[in-house]
């Protein structure tokens, strides 16, 4: 696999090879901008956590350095938040209407993300045919079925727009939370006053008070403007902050609860299924009667119990509780992940390489990793796949409630919750969205946990995997 | 193999709510009281706090499998639990037998119907559907579907409140069950209060059916499209059986035996879903309860509604067992 130094001029050398490199670099300078601020404030975060060191000043300029470095997709180089001054718009991109910068700005966030998927697969392709050593792995296998998958396909798109969404979450929405929600009144704008025919300044929280939706006397309606010239996508909130705003910010915790927790009970379920497999009898018996009394208890409900008792711990002040909340999922989910993995696992533990690898005296622990898991990796994904999907529906089913995610963080469930009252009125977008929005990228785990599934496996009935995305009955 | 669940998921229980960061005792209690000793000292000795931890484990556990349930803290103070829960639990059971029923009389019917039309345009549209309505999250389903039937006049042209039996007070709320008390027979003697009380849960029970109902079409479509490719539906196919016959002697038979577990699995999300149907829907019942006591609060009784839940839990497992060995003799008790 390693490649060498003679092997690298070579691809320089190839123009397709070249051509592919130089795509990627001109892709990276677009938005090199925001992945060095990402890197610093990371490393400055983490400098400061360490004791001991004071590099505020010298931290602080490098971060100001990097903020000059322009970005493509920022709301500094397409702005859409301008106001009309009687003949044009002002301080919107080209001039054009806030809304149009913003769909602008939008569009090329979604091109830029797709562009870098393609090529991602443009390099993968590229190394399958001119720079690996064997001509075909069983990987490829894998891949194509997946490429011909329609339904997996439609699954991937959709959990690729979702991320997208979380990534890219402060460029797309139309406003900040900083401005919009958190701090609006350390915040103006300029609006255009048709009254007097002349600009005027406001604060937000005070022109958030105008723009609330209400019901039907009190309503700013998706893809609509307030009074104040600021465009709503989707419309505005119960408390006249930005709908779209809050749901696309609300989709990164989503996510990264949701990611972490997958993965960390995807790694406890794995652990113990390879555990209980290769040493069978006793041990297995025991994480049977302990899975089957953690599944025992309803899982929502131990969600409940769990965020109730740990509300006031230290570790619930982490990232708004939303590692918390990762930490009680791994621990009431991983049971069921456990359960489909468990078979496989019990099937390889009983072939002859692993009897051959016990015999040569490997350590089991060894021989789990290198000879069983690689082989039960696979329905982890496919699993993996299909509980994110569940895990999404419960973290909003739990901050519905008002559990889970502390309030003024956004999250999904809590829109949802929000404009709960206002469903049957005008201001029906509040509630809605948000739950076709859940309902969709649910659809696409699932339909990713499929094609993933057909993919690896394609003698596999599709009765399988039923644990997939019921979100424990949220 | 059921005891040691119960006994290890009630332990659990109890260390995450006696053993917890949180004091149960100073939750239970006001700002004010919480600084008066003599009342922290009262709830202490009344929760048996100040007893060393595995006498107090023994205590609850012995009072619990005796159904010595207590009383309540906070939640509609100092009533006795094992009246609340026989008070909530049949509206949860209620809600809980329809949304099982109707999962199954849409969910089974449609999967068969796509299974055995499959890949036709039917299919997938039955297909598609099931699986969207799989993924929609249950509280915000049940707040489309109030806002849809509260305005349904306006939408479909007719009200449903109007069509069917009447329903004197709103279109959610708690079921009337009460003329069903201490006489289950009234279930069939006086139809029109249980097609009121059906009414007033089918909203609901649909919603916290939908997962289920998803799942059960999934399952029953395939199941259909494995049976059809065996080989005595073939042969019966040579013999003449008729086409009538043949669906349904031969193949949904069959076809119901995988269908069984997914039924009685669909318990957990019964269960564990009724909380937040219930709060949305403003039903009365055990999940209700169980969230208000938590929220509220009101740890021990946290405590023993958890209990409660896994007794019906593993209790319905129970019942999938025998179900399963009765219907199809070939899976022992043993089995696995």
């Amino acid at each position: 696999m390693s490649v060498n130094g003679s092997r690298v001029a070579d691809a320089f050398t190839d123009g397709r090879t070249a051509l592919w490199a130089l795509v990627g670099l001109f892709l990276f300078l677009l938005e090199a901008g925001a992945v060095l601020n990402f890197v610093v404030s990371l490393t400055i975060d983490g400098l400061l956590a360490i004791p001991g060191v004071d590099a505020v000043g010298f931290l602080t300029a490098v971060e100001n350095a990097v903020r000059e470095i322009p970005t493509l997709l920022s709301r500094e180089t397409i702005p859409n938040q301008g106001y009309f001054d009687g003949s044009g718009y002002e301080g919107t991109f080209l001039g054009l209407s806030p809304a149009m910068a913003w769909a602008f700005r939008a569009t090329l966030v979604y091109l830029y993300a797709f562009a870098a998927f393609g090529w991602g697969v443009w390099g993968y392709r590229i190394y399958r045919r001119e720079y690996r050593a064997a001509d075909w792995t069983p990987r490829d296998d894998v891949f194509d079925r997946f490429r011909g998958h329609k339904w997996g396909i439609f699954g991937l798109v959709i959990v690729f727009m979702f991320v997208t969404m979380a990534v890219f979450a402060p460029a797309l929405g139309p406003t900040t939370v900083d401005q919009n929600m958190r701090n609006s009144y350390g915040h103006e704008i300029d609006y255009w006053d048709s009254d007097s025919g002349s600009v005027e300044t406001i604060l937000v929280g005070d022109a958030n008070l105008d723009s609330l939706s209400q019901g039907n006397d009190q309503n700013v309606e998706p893809w609509t403007y307030d009074d104040y010239g600021r465009f709503h996508p989707f419309g505005t909130m119960q408390d006249g902050s930005d709908l779209f705003t809050f749901l696309v910010v609300g989709s990164r915790i989503s996510l990264v609860i949701g990611v972490l927790s997958v993965a960390l009970s995807a790694s406890i379920a794995a652990t113990l299924a390879l555990t209980s497999a290769y040493y069978k009898g006793r041990v297995d018996l025991s994480m049977v009667l302990v899975s089957d009394a953690v599944m025992a208890m309803p899982q929502l409900l131990l969600l409940i119990m769990l965020t109730t008792v740990l509300r006031e711990s230290w570790i619930n002040e982490v990232y708004s509780g939303g590692f918390l909340l990762a930490l009680i999922f791994a621990f009431t989910g991983w049971t069921y992940m456990w359960r489909s993995i468990r078979g496989p696992a019990l099937q390889i533990s009983e072939r002859e390489w692993i009897d051959a690898a016990r015999s040569f005296g490997q350590r089991p622990t060894t021989i789990m990793r290198k000879h069983m898991l690689p082989y039960v990796t696979g329905y982890l994904l496919i699993y993996g796949s299909m509980t994110l999907g569940g895990a999404i529906i419960s973290i909003a089913g739990l901050s519905y409630l008002g559990l889970g995610v502390a309030p003024p963080t956004p999250e999904w469930g809590r829109a949802v919750n929000l404009g709960q009252d206002y469903v049957r009125t005008g201001s029906w977008h509040i509630s809605l969205i948000p739950g076709i929005l859940i309902t969709l990228v649910v659809t696409g785990f699932n339909a990713l946990g499929d094609g993933i599934r057909d993919a690896i496996d394609p003698q596999s009935d599709s009765a399988g995997g039923e644990t997939a995305g019921a979100g424990g009955g949220a | 193999m059921a005891i040691p669940v119960i006994w290890l998921g009630t332990s659990m229980t109890w260390y995450i709510i006696f053993m917890g960061p949180i004091d149960p005792a100073t939750r239970l209690l006001s700002e004010g009281q919480v600084r008066n000793p003599a009342a922290y000292e009262a709830a202490q000795t009344q929760l048996g706090l100040n007893q060393p931890p595995l006498q107090h484990y023994v205590d609850w556990l012995s009072s619990l499998i005796v159904f010595d349930l207590g009383r309540t803290w906070l939640l509609y103070q100092g009533s006795s639990v094992n009246a609340l829960i026989m008070d909530f639990l049949p509206r949860t059971l209620w809600l809980g037998f329809w949304s099982v029923l109707i999962a199954i009389f849409i969910g089974v019917p449609l999967g068969f119907y796509a299974g055995m039309r499959s890949n036709t345009v039917a299919d997938y549209v039955a297909s598609m559907g099931g699986i969207v309505w799989r993924a929609m999250p249950n509280f915000w389903l049940g707040i489309m579907l109030l806002a849809v039937l509260g305005s349904s006049q306006a939408i479909f042209g007719f009200s449903w409140e109007a069509i069917g039996p009447n329903l004197t007070s709103g279109i959610s709320g708690n079921p009337d069950l009460s003329y069903m008390a201490g006489n289950p027979i009234a279930f069939f003697t006086n139809p029109n209060a249980t097609l009121q009380a059906i009414k007033k849960v089918a909203p609901a029970a649909i919603v916290l059916g939908s997962a289920s109902m998803g799942n059960e079409m999934r399952i029953g479509r395939t199941a259909v499209l494995e049976v059809k490719n065996q080989d005595y539906v073939e042969l019966a196919k040579v013999k003449g059986v008729s086409d009538r016959a043949l669906v349904y002697k031969h193949i949904l038979r069959n076809a119901l035996v995988p269908l069984v577990p997914i039924i009685t699995s669909e318990a957990f999300l019964l269960i564990g879903g009724s909380v937040l149907v219930e709060s949305v829907f403003g039903i009365n019942g055990i999940g209700y309860l169980f969230f208000q006591a938590a929220i509220q609060g009101d740890l021990p009784l946290v405590g023993t509604l958890m209990y409660v839940f896994i007794l019906m839990i593993v209790g319905i497992n129970l019942i999938q067992d025998v179900l399963y060995t009765l219907i199809d003799p070939r899976v022992g008790l043993e089995g696995e």
